[in-house]
């Protein structure tokens, strides 16, 4: 090739085309562009997409990623389940919430139930229910557990073996229409009917087969105290009291603060007398009771007294008032009557004395209030007592407790087992109820029940009589459930189902239906809705005179979940004749058993609940078992100490169990708490605890929880009751009040108080630091706990568990130190074995600004957040312990195992318990460190809604788990920077304090030290 | 009684005996098989150490609540192992740095095998820290290493300098005890006729040809690393220290723990080697080496250490008393009178009464009680740390956390165990290197150095 040669005057040795060949000038041109034209046109740099060179390239690869991810079979795996299409109602990542009501207890709290992704994972109470207003106690909130047990009862069943519903149905109508023919009672025994459309379904159901009954039984109900108050005022239906007027409340054997009746509204009204933030005006307390309960443990004064005692006791008390005078007449007779009993009750003489002054200064605003488990004697002596004191004025009639029928007497369900004995009852149905463990064994019911040819049980698990009837048939849980409560007056309330049922269930209620219309192929999903609707329509809707249409009006009470309307019932005055029949209870110069309500199986039908099994009796603190509760004199008499068996027998009946020394029991009393010791009921709950229904006869003398006929005797062996708090013998002077000498609980009385607001924070030192203080700027999570407010009832740890996925760990985990609760209700006694003081105290993380277990942590998996939380980075945890043995609350709860693999062989490891999750909280694995994170996905989930809404985030927008159960809102929880924020204000409360406020650490839960309402003289 | 001239030094090595027999009776357990003795022995630790593999096995498969630990006792046995084994290896740095910066010459005859056994110990303690996490794959975060989360260790917790004190010291220990052993390999390898033996030897022993100038080499390295180890000895101990003290637990958080620990760890390291030094100089035939006298210097430093121990006990007490500190006051007196006084009582008659028995010169140099007596400390040793950790933790501040701590079998398994894994070490120890440093003893041995005739 020649070099010198010039590209003008040269041909190519190469070319595409002749015009290429001749230098064409187009060709040039085109040679010149190195683009086609047209295709740089629109180039321009800012109209393309932000998308760079590497940007391409690493979309390119992350999306290579997915793909290849994405063809793996996880949808095999059944974990994902996308929407293909969005139901309209439900945003992925949004929660939905439903109102609803509660059938855990015949009160009928209305109930709030959120659900994700279309599955309920909590249920909190409805805040526009008038009764409850918002909470729920801690059953409530365990109950959700019940629609996820792995053993609920998933198909109907006949003598054991699986079945269809039309095969049940068609048998059962026909065995009904047998005992029409034959004339045979078909007896249907309910738990407490509070549903009016199921009261109409029973009218329904008799008026198809008229030779039906129906029975109400409850193990433990106000039947005693409805039965009294027919006596004494001739109606069933009694009024509630207004304890948020009352200035002095004595309490009988009450648990009305705990477990007794409506205690989460009781609990609401008494703490409106106990508000510190304003002007301090108490209400005193006198609680009377021979066990150690709840209310007992919030009382100025509690006297202990044994409940056979209780009627000897109000007659005292009247007879010492009525020498000032009475505001109803009472004739000789009566006088005479009242002054007839005497006789040394061996009670604390001045605790007395100051409860007469405060009656009798305080006549129309006191009031006393008789438990559920006393004598009809006693509740008839105590209304005539109120009567005398003219308290009927806190009588609030507009709110009674309504009744749809009358509970089963003794002799009736006695007549029953008869009748199936002598075969004259044609089917039983057990309609959600479990006769065979609540009834007294004297009744001998589960044998008369093996006569009868047809037993229905309609259940959602398998229990006692469910095993023992012909036909097992699986209820909805109430979270799938329609249903109505009209229980007090002037509230009604609706329960619509939140998920379909999970199993093959049905209602209940649309069982009964397809009964009715004696024909299997009427059953349809959406007969007991249509049923109810048209009830609704029929009678609620004319309650209330609306404008709106029917299905307006239902539509909004169902959203409501609850309508108000007036109405109260009829009083009428007492009827001294009911006092003139009343007697006094058989003395026994022995011991006395006094049977209670459990505070969280309830009648047993929780009894497969882990959550609730393992929630620390709030006294005790033991969890999965009930015992014997003796008082210290009667333990040393006896010769026994904690975990030793007794034998408590009477008349021919006899009941083995562990002991519990429990201070401040009545010295020859021993309580039992009823609902334990189920045998057929599940993995988790049976054999938990003890029955001592077995020590209940039909045939009592006063009441049949409380026997005064008994014996005891140690027997040999133990049983090991585990509880969340060391017992330490009260009188060890080694480590007796270390908790006021630490300072961890600070109290002091309304005197102290109101004389000098800032008594608490006398001899305070001030902590300085050699640090520079970490300035927190915006907004700083801080909590305030109010001890004048809280009862430890527990509804908060509860609520806990079910936001942040708390797992079960089982009895004997919890003996090892292991439980997982985020809180703890501490409880503290001082005073003596015989009267202890007893202090409570939720204890929770207090993210501390200091916080000690932040700076042991070698990887820094937990550490402090620009908002003031101490928080856990569960994924960079490798479990050294360190921050818990540096954390001085010991608040840090560790992950000894897979707890969840751990428990029961993989109990709650199931698909269908997984789905109670919230999908907001990390479940955690073993060796991880866990504990309170102040509910971080509601305050991040407040802060996102903040920013999409463009405004700034407000400490009041959110609420955690604990706050929202607290029924008496003794939790407030807010930003501590924002001056407006009843927690600051509550931060700089005279009494405000810290727990070991010395060390430094300066925590963020401020507590509100508990004011007794105690006499002056006293202090 | 024949009268002592204190203004000799004693003979370290008895009887003068001839150098080359040094050689011959040091290297003799290198050069013969093991014999039955030595295999039932390591039967026994191999089977102690399958323990150790099966409580493992149990905690990593099922997680650390195979073990009795609870809330709020985090740490026990698995803490208490640890702290218990790194003062094991205390003794043995302090016998071949502290004592040879000293010039105490006595130390030769044991410096080997109390180095071994330092080793050994620390490797043994450094299992626990990766054993007791929640979850031990993940050991690794415990290095600050750069990654891409960004993520890195805290430098405040003291647990991430144990990390770094027990793993210096351990490599620092490992270095200066290999030096000492390069002129005995270079001994072996001309002793050895084996082709592979030779080479190992050959390659360990780094070239070393005994020269002037090797020597005046490996002299100055063993002094600068004499000097190196030193300060290590007395910072690993006080760096786990801080493990409690820096935390704000009662009966942690105690200002007297550095010096206090570093004394108990010296204590139990003499008292364990001791106790090994007995059966080894009796079962190899070094009575003239590792000699009477130097047991009896051994139970001296043990006399002064367990002194030093028992006033730190007592000062506890009067410091907590004059804190005036009420949790700090109830956590002594809880550990003298509350539900764990035993294993106080058991801590304080081991650890204080029974060593002052070497006031005692008989005593101390009776082989079968000084033995007892060193049992004794070392069971003690283990109980105080059982006392500090678990005492306190089970019982702090708010009276209602406090809870009872029982060990499960896994826990004794392992603690069984790591004694196994110790001394399977220690065993093979014995076949495979000179447990008697060959070249510092022959340095010792009378008229062994140029002398003037006592000029």
């Amino acid at each position: 090739m020649n070099d010198n040669r010039n590209s003008n005057d040269m041909k190519k040795d190469f070319w595409k085309s002749i015009k290429d060949y001749n230098d064409d000038p187009e060709v040039l041109e085109v040679k010149a562009n190195e683009f086609m034209e047209g295709v740089t046109d629109d180039f321009d740099e800012s109209k393309l997409s932000g998308i760079s060179r590497r940007k391409f390239i690493a979309l390119l690869s992350a999306s290579t990623a997915f793909a290849a991810t994405a063809c793996t079979d996880y949808r095999d795996k059944g974990e994902i389940v996308p929407y293909n299409k969005r139901p309209e109602e439900i945003l992925t990542g949004k929660a939905n919430y439903y109102a609803s009501t509660c059938t855990g207890c015949s009160q009928s709290c209305g109930i709030l139930v959120k659900t994700r992704e279309g599955r309920p994972i909590k249920i909190d109470g409805n805040p526009d229910h008038p009764i409850n207003n918002g909470k729920t106690c801690a059953k409530g909130q365990a109950s959700i557990l019940n629609l996820y047990d792995p053993e609920r009862l998933k198909y109907p069943m006949i003598q054991g073996r699986r079945s269809d519903w039309k095969n049940v149905d068609q048998e059962i109508i026909s065995q009904l229409n047998d005992s029409k023919k034959l004339n045979k009672e078909i007896s249907i025994v309910t738990g407490t009917l509070v549903s009016p459309a199921m009261k109409k379904l029973f009218d329904d159901f008799t008026s198809q087969y008229p030779n039906t009954k129906v029975y109400q039984i409850g193990l433990v109900s106000d039947q005693i105290r409805r039965e009294a108050w027919l006596e004494s005022y001739g109606s069933y239906d009694y009024p509630a009291i207004k304890f948020e007027e009352a200035t002095i409340i004595l309490s009988l054997d009450s648990d009305f603060l705990g477990n007794e009746g409506s205690f989460i509204e009781n609990m609401q009204k008494y703490t409106k007398k106990r508000e510190v933030i304003d002007k301090v005006s108490f209400n005193r307390l006198y609680v009377a009771e021979g066990r150690m309960s709840v209310t007992g443990a919030m009382a100025d004064y509690r006297i202990s007294i044994s409940p056979d005692l209780q009627y000897q006791f109000v007659l005292m008390l009247m007879g010492e008032l009525i020498k000032s005078g009475s505001a109803i007449n009472l004739s000789n007779d009566i006088l005479s009557k009242i002054n007839s009993v005497s006789g040394d009750l061996k009670i604390d003489k001045t605790k007395v004395a100051h409860l007469l002054k405060d009656l009798n200064s305080n006549r129309g605003k006191s009031i006393i209030y008789a438990g559920d488990t006393l004598s009809n004697d006693v509740h008839v002596a105590v209304n005539l007592l109120n009567e005398i004191l003219g308290n009927t004025t806190l009588y609030d009639y507009s709110s009674s407790f309504k009744s749809l029928m009358h509970y089963a007497k003794a002799e009736e369900l006695s007549q029953l087992v008869d009748s199936m004995n002598n075969d004259k009852v044609g089917v039983v149905i057990h309609l959600d109820s479990n006769p065979v463990f609540t009834l007294p064994a004297d009744f001998g019911y589960e044998s008369a029940l093996k006569k009868v040819t047809a037993t229905i049980s309609l259940t959602e698990a398998v229990n006692e009589t469910s095993t023992l009837c012909k036909y097992a048939l699986p209820i909805n849980n109430q979270l799938e459930s329609w249903g109505d409560a009209n229980y007090r007056s002037s509230v009604y309330s609706l329960q619509q189902p939140v998920i379909a049922p999970i199993f093959d269930t049905r209602q209940k209620e649309a069982v009964m239906l397809t009964w009715i219309s004696g024909e299997p192929s009427t059953y349809k999903d959406d007969v007991y809705h249509k049923y109810l609707m048209s009830y609704f329509n029929n009678s609620a809707y004319s309650k209330r005179n609306r404008l709106s249409d029917e299905k307006s009006f239902w539509y909004s009470a169902l959203h409501d979940g609850v309508i108000s309307y007036e109405e109260e019932i009829q009083r009428s005055s007492f009827r001294l004749n009911s006092f003139i029949n009343t007697k006094q209870d058989f003395q026994s110069n022995g011991y006395t058993v006094h049977l209670t309500e459990s505070y969280f199986v309830g009648d047993g039908r929780f009894a497969n609940n882990g959550w609730l099994h393992e929630v620390p009796h709030p006294i005790n603190k033991i969890t999965w078992d009930n015992y014997a509760s003796i008082s210290p004199a009667l333990a040393k008499e006896l010769n026994v100490e904690m975990n030793d068996l007794i034998e408590i027998s009477s008349e021919g009946k006899t009941l083995t169990l562990p002991v519990l020394v429990q201070p401040g029991m009545a010295d020859k009393t021993i309580n039992i708490e009823l609902g334990y010791g189920r045998t057929v009921v599940g993995d988790v709950g049976n054999n938990v605890g003890f029955n001592a229904i077995g020590l209940m006869t039909k045939n009592y003398s006063s009441s049949p929880f409380v026997n005064n006929n008994v014996s005891i005797s140690k027997v040999n062996g133990k049983h090991k009751l585990v509880s969340t708090q060391e017992h330490h013998s009260l009188d060890d002077t080694f480590v007796k009040d270390f908790h006021r000498i630490r300072k961890i609980i600070q109290e002091g009385t309304v005197e102290e108080y109101n004389n000098d607001p800032h008594f608490l924070h006398h001899e305070k030192h001030e902590v300085f630091g050699i640090t520079r203080e970490h300035k927190y700027t915006g907004v700083k999570w801080a909590m305030s706990i109010d001890l004048n407010k809280c009862t430890s009832c527990t509804a908060c740890i509860t609520s806990c568990n079910v936001e942040n996925n708390i797992p079960v760990v089982g009895k004997d985990q919890v003996e090892r130190g292991r439980e997982m609760h985020w809180m703890r209700l501490d409880r503290y006694y001082s005073g003596t074995p015989e009267d202890p003081i007893i202090s409570n105290q939720p204890m929770l993380c207090q993210h501390c600004d200091n916080a000690p277990c932040e700076n042991v942590c070698p990887v820094n998996a937990t550490n402090h957040s620009p908002d003031g939380l101490n928080q856990m980075a569960y994924n960079r945890c490798v479990g050294t312990r360190y921050c818990s043995n540096n954390c001085p609350y010991k608040v840090r709860r560790y992950n000894f195992f897979d707890f969840r693999d751990h428990f029961e062989d993989e109990y709650y490891q199931n698909n269908l318990t997984a789905l109670i999750n919230n999908p907001e909280v990390t479940v955690r694995s073993r060796g991880v460190m866990e504990k309170c994170t102040f509910c971080v996905q509601r305050i991040m989930e407040a802060r996102s809604d903040a920013i999409a809404e463009g405004r700034e985030l407000k400490g009041a927008d959110v609420v955690t788990a604990c706050q929202q159960a607290c029924p008496t809102n003794a939790i407030v929880f807010g930003d501590a920077n924002d001056p407006e924020s009843r927690i600051s204000k509550l931060r700089k409360h005279n009494l405000a304090y810290h727990v070991l406020e010395e060390l430094n650490i300066k925590p963020n839960v401020t507590y509100i030290a508990k004011l007794r309402n105690t006499h002056p003289e006293e202090n | 009684m024949s009268v002592v001239d204190h203004t000799k030094e004693l003979s370290v090595v008895e009887g003068k005996p001839a150098l080359r027999s040094l050689d011959d009776l040091i290297s003799k357990p290198l050069e013969t098989k093991p014999d039955k003795k030595f295999f039932i022995a390591l039967s026994i630790t191999l089977s102690m150490m399958g323990l150790f593999v099966i409580g493992l096995g149990l905690t990593f498969w099922y997680g650390v609540g195979m073990w009795g630990n609870n809330n709020p006792v985090g740490w026990a046995f698995d803490i208490v192992n640890f702290v218990f084994w790194v003062g094991i290896g205390h003794a043995g740095t302090l016998i071949s740095a502290i004592l040879f910066l000293f010039r105490q010459k006595w130390r030769t005859g044991i410096a080997r095998f109390a180095e071994g056994m330092t080793i050994f110990a620390v490797m043994t303690a450094l299992l626990f820290p990766l054993i007791h996490v929640g979850r031990p794959w993940l050991d690794g975060w415990l290095m600050p290493y750069p990654n891409q989360h960004g993520l890195w260790v805290n430098f405040t917790s003291p647990l991430l300098w144990d990390v770094f004190a027990v793993s210096t010291y351990f490599i620092v220990s490992l270095i200066f005890w290999y030096v000492g052993l390069i002129p005995d390999f270079a001994t072996l390898r001309e002793r050895t006729s084996t082709k592979i033996k030779k080479a190992v030897y050959s390659t360990f022993s780094l070239g070393w040809r005994f020269s002037n100038r090797h020597w005046q080499h490996y002299e100055m390295v063993y002094l600068i690393l004499a000097g190196f180890a030193t300060p290590l000895v007395l910072s690993v101990h006080t760096i786990v220290s801080f493990d409690f003290a820096v935390s704000i637990l009662p009966g942690w958080h105690t200002t007297i723990f550095p010096p206090y620990f570093v004394a108990g760890a010296v204590f139990s390291g003499f008292a364990m080697v001791q106790n090994v030094l007995i059966f080894v100089r009796k079962i190899f035939n070094y009575e003239h080496i590792i000699t009477l006298d130097t047991l009896e210097k051994m139970n001296k430093i043990m006399l002064v250490t367990g002194s030093m121990v028992g006033y730190a006990y007592a000062m506890e007490f009067f410091i907590a008393w004059y804190s005036g500190v009420q949790p700090e006051q109830f956590t002594f007196l809880n550990r003298a009178f509350g539900p764990y006084a035993w294993a106080y009582w058991i801590m304080v008659s081991c650890n204080v009464i029974t060593p002052q028995l070497f006031w005692f010169k008989k005593i101390r140099r009776s082989i079968p009680i000084m033995f007892v007596v060193a049992v004794f400390v070392n069971v003690g040793m283990w109980f105080e740390r059982f006392v500090i950790v678990v005492t306190s933790l089970s019982r702090d501040y708010l009276p209602s956390s406090w809870a009872y701590y029982t060990p499960t079998y896994v826990d004794f398994m392992i603690l069984i165990g790591s004694f196994g894994f110790f001394f399977t070490w220690i065993l093979l120890f014995t076949k495979a290197l000179p447990v008697v440093s060959i070249a510092e003893v022959k340095a010792v041995v009378d008229d062994a150095q140029p002398s003037h005739k006592g000029h």
